[in-house]
């Protein structure tokens, strides 16, 4: 042991050598001979997990304070993936800002678009959002959160050990993003929904295709339901992990799946509606899932993968209504090649996949915005993890970690 | 509610520092007023920035249980204030508030709102990296999104680039 | 002697030739060495060559097995995972995707992390693939030939597979990194508890033959048109199997009871730091004790070298001692111990991972005093019919 450690220091150089046994831990003997005390204690460990690990979806980095296998303190990291999307939001032209949103989130880039557009549109009183439009923004929109909520669960699944959902996932999300394809030619940062509306018509028999998908994704659902969801060894590390009770989940300020999993009954789609929302939930054609505490306790890691799993059901339900009312018409409003918008300020919050996605948006009359707010739904919901992982077990982190869906992207913007 | 509601109902449970409320309004040209656009928002003084927020939490009629969003802005380079800029929201009664707090540029500090809302502490760390805003009371005052030894604050206007970081140019 | 015992009679005596007789070494240097020349050969050389020579023979045959058993995982996974899987080394089906791999990992560098100790760090691989070699050594291949004979060949088995986990905790020690060290220290703990359950659940079948032999054990199974497998004959050998079948998924580290490498919470467990051939040594590892516990589950509950195969050939009159014989022998086996192999893919790709605290449960509180039970029952069973048919 001690030839290694003298090799070591011959070997390296100064600034990048570390000794693993610190100086002051090294003492000489009378006989001549250097000794090296180890320490020995059982105190806590502290693991870095991340910010290459993989179970932090990207580039995130978790301290976690571990007593063996059970962790007593844990730190988020965040910052590894800042590309200053607020700054540029104030340096760029309103319209070339939008393929800065596909960014962010990007597992759900048409709800960023639709974001940051209905935010800008609120600044514009005057602009007239034709009805195809919304219509396809909400088809677009609908479809981008099965795809996400499909990425989520089959990664969460991932983090529980399970291979092949993820796989079977990412089969339906492909297809998902074909459709995209055809419809705007980009298969993951979109920039479909513009200002005003959309930037492409369906093309000849896109509807009849997402009819046809949404049968055949329904039959699939069945598959993940019984492939993981009602899964024993699912249930048995995801029942009763992480449990977020009502109180604390409002206190978070989480949205979205992880405040319904917590059996809260919000959805800003419903209850604060937009676009097409407000007319098709009187039509009865979504309900809001919400967790109902089914395998353990109310709000634990399963509810929220539970919800994930619902909603899509929802989704598919409000994908049909919208190809049963949609009609031919214009989809873009009249917005000018150099937009200017009115002075003023809005903040626009929809539900995204990952919980509600605010965009402050300031004019003060020019081309560019003043200032422009992304308010990050998975920024909010990973703040819970902290309080979350202490108390729990090394493999339940990562169940809590996953069941957030954070996409690292949007974290750090 | 709408908001002249929440605005009448904030006057009369005497909110701790209400200064007004904006409203979007139309142009007016014999005024040279060129309107405002948008979302209307309440104005309150940063100082009792805590109490306030207590009393929309605790409220029984308003009951904004949901801190969206905390962040700050700065309107231009020759204002003398930051803006503080905070999204309610109610579960219950499914309305929204927007809080504008104007905080001198020259004494940039407020009292943390963790204690209302514990959402409000990474947003305020992000918040304090960005414009320079500290926090008396927030528990943990870190940069969050930039590196600890990051100077400047980056989303104010007068910020100017840095032409290097640890020997990496940026130009 | 069992009721089994009694009924195996001439095959069982067979199986139980004394030991120069019946090894690999002797039979093979018989062929290689011309009668006539025998005399003048000396002896160290008989020894050494073959030795050699079955050495040989072993690590070609397991080298093989494992490389064929590495391209149907992922053939499993594909088909599985609505994929295709390889399908390009090599023309078809891409049969050489193993060897490609394995050249691949030849000539990766050999990375060893700065603050390591090295001499542990290479001598963890070559100790757990010494182990698993020297355990599967202990297995025969057909009734006439063997590598090593052993009448005591499962005690054999199990200990020196179970030296693995010396290896596989050197590996997590001296990499110096946390994770590695959490991947040895739950393997340690995942294997130490769940020795105890495949060891018990395999008494039961031994009491039902009453041998430690592997061979016998294959030959009391002969009966039935050589359908006489001993989960057939006693019914507590079917919880006994099932017991076993988890101790072993546990004891491979094979999903899921993947803990010690579980990719989604400890990057790769002990593996982390490891790269290159050395790491493919790990692996290895895995699929050989795949195949070392499928055969053992093979030769104490589902016959063994015994088929319907088997028993046509001796229908037919062939020699047990006959080319034709072995080599049904052995062909048979190893589909079985390939079958138990496909099961555990099927697994792997189907389940989530357990949690620790969860494995150490069901090992502790559930399968050990089941498989006492199923010892108990199995032991009862033979001394019940014992005494009703004899």
């Amino acid at each position: 042991m001690t030839d290694t450690v003298g090799k070591a220091e011959v070997e390296q150089t100064p600034q990048d050598y570390k000794p693993s046994i610190q100086a002051e831990e090294q003492r000489t003997l009378p006989s001549g001979e250097k000794e090296f005390f180890f320490d020995v204690t059982t105190s806590d460990l502290e693991v870095n997990m991340g910010p290459q690990h993989p179970a932090t979806h990207g580039v995130m980095r978790v301290l976690i304070r571990c007593d063996g296998e059970l962790v007593t303190g844990a730190q988020a990291h965040l910052g590894y993936l800042h590309r200053c999307a607020e700054k540029i939001g104030e340096n760029v032209e309103w319209l070339q800002y939008l393929p800065y949103t596909d960014r962010y989130d990007y597992l759900a880039s048409m709800n960023n678009n639709l974001g940051y557009s209905l935010a800008v549109e609120a600044l514009m009183p005057d602009l007239e959002i034709p009805r195809r439009a919304t219509l396809l923004r909400t088809i677009c929109a609908e479809l981008n959160r099965i795809a996400s909520h499909l990425v989520a669960i089959g990664t969460y699944g991932l983090d529980i050990g399970a291979f092949t959902p993820f796989l079977y996932a990412f089969r339906e999300r492909e297809w998902i993003q074909a459709l995209f394809e055809k419809i705007c030619g980009a298969r993951l940062t979109y920039s479909y929904i513009r200002i005003g509306g959309v930037f492409n018509d369906a093309p000849p028999g896109w509807l009849q295709e997402v009819g046809h998908f949404c049968d055949v994704f329904e039959e699939k659902w069945k598959e993940y339901h019984d492939l993981l969801a009602v899964n024993h060894v699912f249930v048995m590390r995801t029942a009763n992990v992480g449990v977020i009770p009502k109180d604390m989940a409002i206190d978070f300020g989480l949205t979205g799946p992880m405040l319904r999993g917590s059996g809260v009954d919000f959805d800003l789609r419903r209850d604060m509606p937009y676009m097409a929302y407000g007319e098709a939930h009187e039509a009865g054609a979504y309900d809001v899932p919400l967790g109902e505490g089914k395998k353990g306790a109310l709000g634990d890691c399963w509810d929220r993968f539970y919800v994930r799993m619902l909603e899509m059901k929802e989704c598919i339900k409000l994908v049909r209504w919208c190809l049963e009312v949609i009609e031919d018409g214009p989809i873009i409003g009249d917005v000018p090649k150099v937009l200017k918008v009115p002075a003023g300020e809005a903040y626009v919050g929809i539900e995204n996949p990952r919980g509600e996605l605010g965009h402050y948006v300031h004019s003060d009359g020019g081309k560019v915005a003043v200032r422009c707010r992304v308010r990050g739904p998975s920024f909010t919901n990973l703040a819970v993890v902290e309080e979350l992982m202490p108390g729990s077990l090394l493999a339940d982190s990562v169940a809590i970690i996953g069941s957030t869906d954070i996409v690292i992207g949007e974290t750090d913007r | 509610m709408e908001f002249q509601a929440i605005h009448d109902r904030l006057k009369a449970q005497g909110a701790p520092g209400l200064l007004g409320f904006d409203e979007p309004r139309p142009a007016n040209k014999k005024e040279k007023d060129p309107g405002r656009a948008g979302m209307p928002f309440v104005t309150i003084d940063p100082a009792h920035m805590v109490e306030f927020l207590r009393v929309c939490r605790d409220d029984e009629k308003l009951k904004l249980d949901i801190l969206c969003d905390l962040t700050a802005s700065d309107p231009s380079a020759d204002s003398e204030d930051l803006w503080i800029l905070i999204q309610l929201l109610s579960i219950e009664h499914k309305h929204r508030l927007a809080i504008k707090a104007p905080l001198p540029k020259s004494a940039p500090t407020v009292a943390s709102a963790t204690a209302i809302y514990r959402a409000a502490q990474w947003h305020e760390r992000e918040c304090g990296e960005m414009y320079g805003i500290t926090f008396e009371g927030n528990p943990d005052p870190r940069h969050i999104l930039l590196p600890d030894d990051w100077e400047g604050y980056p989303l104010r206007k007068d910020y100017e680039f840095p032409r290097e970081y640890h020997g990496i140019s940026c130009e | 002697m069992s009721l089994l015992q009694e009924a195996a009679g001439p095959v069982l005596e067979h199986a139980a030739r004394p030991e120069g007789d019946a090894s690999i070494f002797v039979s093979l240097h018989r062929w290689l060495i011309p009668e006539a020349f025998v005399d003048q050969v000396p002896t160290w050389f008989v020894a050494l060559g073959g030795i050699g020579i079955g050495l040989g023979l072993l690590i070609g045959l397991i080298s093989v097995t494992v490389m064929f058993c590495v391209w149907l995982e992922r053939k499993v996974s594909g088909h599985i995972q609505c994929r295709t899987g390889p399908m390009y080394a090599g023309g078809w089906h891409g049969w050489a995707q193993s060897i490609a791999d394995g050249v691949k990992l030849l000539t990766k560098e050999d990375t060893v992390p700065k603050d390591a100790d090295r001499t542990m760090f290479w001598i963890a691989p070559a100790i757990v693939l010494a182990s698993i070699f020297g355990a599967l050594a202990a297995m025969p291949i057909s009734y006439d030939w063997w590598f090593g004979r052993m009448d005591l060949g499962v005690f054999a088995i199990l200990a020196l597979s179970s030296t693995t986990t010396i290896g596989v905790v050197m590996a997590g020690w001296a990499s110096n990194s946390k994770w590695s060290l959490y991947g040895a220290m739950r393997e340690a703990a995942q294997v130490v508890a769940y020795e105890i359950p495949l060891g018990l659940s395999l008494l039961a079948p031994l009491f039902a033959l009453g041998t430690f032999s592997l061979g016998e054990a294959s030959a009391l199974q002969s009966g039935w048109f050589g359908m006489k497998w001993a989960i057939f004959t006693n019914p507590f050998l079917v919880p006994a199997f099932l017991i076993y079948a988890i101790s072993a998924l546990a004891e491979t580290k094979r999903a899921p009871f993947d803990l010690p490498e579980a990719e989604s919470e400890l990057v790769a467990g002990f593996m982390t730091e490891y790269s290159g051939i050395r790491w493919s040594f790990f692996f290895f590892e895995e699929y050989a004790a795949m195949l070392l516990m499928s055969i053992v589950g093979a030769f104490f509950w589902f016959g063994g070298f015994e088929s319907p195969a088997t028993g046509a050939l001796r229908a037919a009159g062939v020699e047990e001692s006959s080319l034709l014989f072995g080599f049904v022998c052995f062909g048979t086996v190893m589909l079985k111990g390939l079958f138990g192999i496909f099961l555990m893919m099927w697994l792997r790709w189907t389940l989530p991972r357990v949690r620790i605290d969860q494995v150490m449960t069901m090992g502790y509180k559930y399968l050990t005093p089941l498989a006492l039970f199923c010892v108990l029952g199995a032991a009862c069973w033979e001394a019940l019919v014992h005494a009703l048919f004899s």
